[in-house]
């Protein structure tokens, strides 16, 4: 009796210090690694917009939150805005709440710092209390206008969709007129050396200055990229001459990777459905703003 | 063997709950609904439709259910010769991953008909299954497990042996890690005890096997015993637990990933220890016997595995 | 009884006669799996180095106090608590290496390797002793898993730590993860080859 007390006590006593050790690191790696990845998604929007690493983000640019939620309740659906106030350095943001035909049916302010709302906790809280009882409120997504001096230069927009194996997740850059300036592949898992090469400046760089009419009836030839213009899309020409090519080659079909025809035709399709779907949203609700004349941030 | 009846009712009531969300949805009118082709959705109703009502495209509105604000554009409504389903054409192709909310005007009078069409769930179960034995294969396109695998595919009757008794602990700490996760690591915000949980739900497991089995039957306990052992040190079983808690699966989906896991390390076994007792009668370099050949082997299994990517049955 | 093995002695034997990838064949899994490339290799021969050398100490240093029956839970428990220390650390401060590795870092603590060397070593020995020995265990590791990943990324993508040497990619096929089974199976047909020649040599003398 007594070794099995001897053996319960033992094994308590280590399992306790091991929990210990593993709290304590716990504790101080997760602020690290908060930090990180803050600074890391920053770093990709930096670069979407043409500032590489280490180039110095111009004072005059601003780049403003907007938060998108689906409100259920009621037997209705309605999609909800939390957009930024501005105009005189007010801080805090707007709510609006727009019904699927784009009618605005309430709005409201709310006092909301910019750190608590990247948090998603205490941004759906927020949310939630605005909206009232009986209503269910689900974050969708989230986009960044970019604007210089207060015009409109940029919007950054994420999606996630379904790649060769599982999910693909990417951010773009597009201009005012939705044309994309910018595409980086965050997140996916695709064979090495085969859908794998999304990742690679040669086929992200195909997307690169595509007009929005282009986009819209994007598709994907099974042949292999030209050399110039492979040159080109490398980045091993001069800067001349990959906007030459840029500009013969936007309203043109992507080329396909080689073995990894499904992967590039998933990464098209899934930049098509992001930027259309945007560009309706956005379109409905810069509606929404000059008609009820609201003070947002751009 | 016979099920006592009691059993009986408690699975049939299980299916019917199982099905319930899908015939909860009918709502009378609608009988089924799925996607047909790449751009159409079919849906069938319990009675005739009348012809002007159902090919008006203007009376549906369809959208994916995570965007109901974009609405997607109809070509063609066209009904059956019998008047019982109706074919909804897109301009555009669907991504028939999500689920698609079809609202219908004025179909047999009623207001306002609605219905979801999706990939059917137990397809995609079955396709979690079917992904964890073949196309994600543990052994063969995963590289789990690789030291038991080795060691115990020498022989048809030890990889038979280690892979039932695998798949038996693997089911059972599976779903054992999927409750603690879900009920105890979550709502704690304890999840950097994962790893260290869920290798002690495998140990207790592999005890807790051992010994029901000394008790209840001997004799396999005799043969399994050291297969029992072999089991901790293997890869695959802490690395279920791991991917479940970082996809988040529920309480079927986990049973699924389980099951197939075991299966797919029973069936690279098994295949392994074929081509092994063959191998015994063939020439081999003396600096390739043993262990460097069964690796080449294992890799041309593996390339042969890498023709499963990407396959989709549902 | 004391081993009097030097501190060198203990780190050689684990790099060269007790590798554990080569000669024991043991922790294949990642071998296998991600050795693609000479830094992932470096990166999770470090997070095996660290696990292994702080058990090893953390066991020795406690080895009067664990009872004999509850020996197993307590090595698995030392291990999985060092797994998810190197874990968060890792996943904290190096974030795209951790990506690469995936799943394995967590794996380390079913390596049947560590909780082998506790049981017959650690348990027993000195801290002095038990730190060199986790040192070389680790270190042959290490070294095991770069010089596969020094020949696949060479053979697969041109480059090595991602620097390109050949300027082609000669065999897409060695990065593809089924490559591994064949890379580490022909290397360990030429670690037998070898010794076989050197017994041979030996042997006519």
């Amino acid at each position: 009796m007594k070794n099995i007390i001897t053996i319960v006590v033992r094994l308590t006593v280590s399992c306790l210090l091991a929990a210990t050790v593993m709290g304590l690191c716990f504790i101080f790696t997760s602020n690290a690694k908060k930090h990180n990845e803050h600074v890391k998604e920053q770093q990709v929007m930096y670069e979407l917009l043409g500032y590489q690493a280490g180039a110095k983000f111009p004072e005059t640019m601003a780049l403003h939150e907007v938060y998108r939620f689906v409100i259920t309740g009621g037997g209705k659906q309605s999609i909800g805005y939390l957009v930024p106030k501005g105009h005189g350095g007010e801080k805090g943001f707007l709510f609006v709440n727009i019904d699927l035909n784009g009618a605005m049916l309430a709005q409201q302010n709310v006092a909301l710092s910019e750190a608590d709302a990247l948090a998603p906790e205490t941004r759906n809280q927020a949310v939630t209390k605005v909206v009232g009882p009986g209503y269910e409120v689900k974050f969708a997504d989230q986009t960044i206008v970019v604007t210089n001096s207060g015009h409109r230069v940029a919007y950054l927009l994420s999606g996630k969709f379904q790649g060769f194996k599982t999910f693909v997740n990417v951010m773009l850059a597009v201009d005012p007129a939705f044309a994309i300036l910018g595409l980086e592949v965050l997140e996916h898992e695709e064979d090495p050396g085969l859908g794998a090469e999304i990742d690679q400046d040669y086929f992200k760089n195909q997307f690169k200055g595509k007009p929005f009419e282009a986009l819209k009836t994007i598709e994907v030839v099974k042949a292999p990229i030209p050399a110039d213009y492979l040159e080109a899309l490398n980045g091993k020409i001069g800067e001349e001459g990959i906007l030459k090519f840029r500009e013969q080659y936007k309203d043109k079909a992507v080329y396909a990777l080689t073995g990894a025809t499904i992967s590039t035709k998933a990464v098209a399709g899934g930049v098509q459905g992001i930027v259309t779907k945007f560009a309706y949203r956005i379109a409905v609700l810069d509606k929404v703003v000059k008609e009820q004349q609201l003070a947002v941030a751009f | 063997m016979m099920m006592p009846a009691k059993s009986k009712s408690i699975v049939l009531t299980a299916l019917l709950l199982w099905f319930a969300p899908f015939l909860a949805q009918a709502e009378g009118l609608i009988v089924d609904q799925t996607f047909t082709g790449k751009n159409q959705i079919t849906a069938t109703f319990s009675a005739p439709i009348a012809k002007d009502v159902a090919e008006d495209i203007k009376n549906y509105t369809v959208f994916e259910e995570s965007d109901p604000d974009i609405l997607l554009e109809l070509s063609s409504a066209t009904l059956a010769s019998d008047g019982k389903s109706v074919t909804l054409a897109f301009k555009a192709p669907l991504n028939t991953v999500k689920t698609h909310v079809v609202d219908a005007k004025g179909l047999a009078g009623i207001d306002k008909t609605t219905f979801r069409v999706s990939k059917s769930y137990l397809g995609y179960l079955f396709g979690i299954l079917i992904s964890a034995l073949l196309i994600n294969n543990f052994v063969f396109t995963k590289y789990l497990g690789l030291c038991v695998f080795f060691g115990t595919s020498k022989k048809k009757s030890t990889a038979k042996g280690m892979g039932v008794v695998f798949t038996l602990v693997m089911v059972a700490s599976a779903l054992m890690s999927w409750f603690f996760y879900q009920f105890i690591l979550i709502p704690f915000n304890l999840n950097f005890l994962q790893i260290v949980i869920f290798i002690g739900l495998v140990s207790l497991t592999v005890q807790a096997v051992d010994t029901i089995l000394r008790k209840v039957n001997p004799v396999l306990f005799n043969s399994f015993w050291v297969y029992l052992v072999l089991v901790i040190a293997n890869c695959v079983i802490i690395a279920v637990p791991l991917i479940l808690a970082n996809n988040n699966y529920n309480i079927f989906e986990t049973f699924m990933l389980a099951l197939g896991a075991g299966g797919g390390f029973l069936l690279a076994l098994y295949l392994m220890s074929s081509v092994s007792e063959r191998m015994q009668l063939a020439k081999i370099p003396a600096s390739f016997k043993g262990l460097p050949i069964a690796f080449i082997v294992a890799g041309q299994f593996a390339m042969a595995f890498l023709g499963f990517s990407g396959l989709q049955i549902f | 009884m004391a081993n009097d093995k030097s501190s060198m002695q203990l780190i050689t034997r684990g790099i060269l006669s007790e590798n554990p990838i080569f000669k024991l064949a043991l922790s294949m899994c990642p071998a296998v799996g991600i050795s693609t490339t000479v830094m992932n290799g470096f990166m999770l021969g470090i997070a095996v180095l660290f696990v292994q050398v702080f058990s090893s100490v953390t066991i020795s240093v406690f080895k009067n106090l664990i009872h004999p029956r509850i020996r197993i839970p307590t090595y698995t428990l030392t291990i999985a608590t060092w797994v998810t220390v190197i874990d968060l650390v890792l996943a904290a401060y190096l974030p795209e290496a951790y990506a690469k590795m995936g799943i394995f870092v967590k794996l380390i603590v079913a390596f049947a390797i560590i909780t082998m060397r506790l049981e017959m070593f650690a348990c027993k020995e000195p801290v002095k002793d038990s730190f060199w020995d986790g040192l070389g265990m680790g270190l042959g590791f290490m070294i095991g898993m770069m010089v596969i990943g020094f020949v696949r990324e060479l053979l697969g993508s041109g480059a090595i730590l991602g620097m390109d040497v050949l300027g082609f990619k000669p065999l897409l096929f060695f990065i593809l993860p089924s490559a591994g089974f064949f890379v580490v199976g022909l290397m360990m047909a030429f670690f037998n080859w070898i010794e076989i020649f050197y017994k041979r040599s030996k042997g006519l003398k």
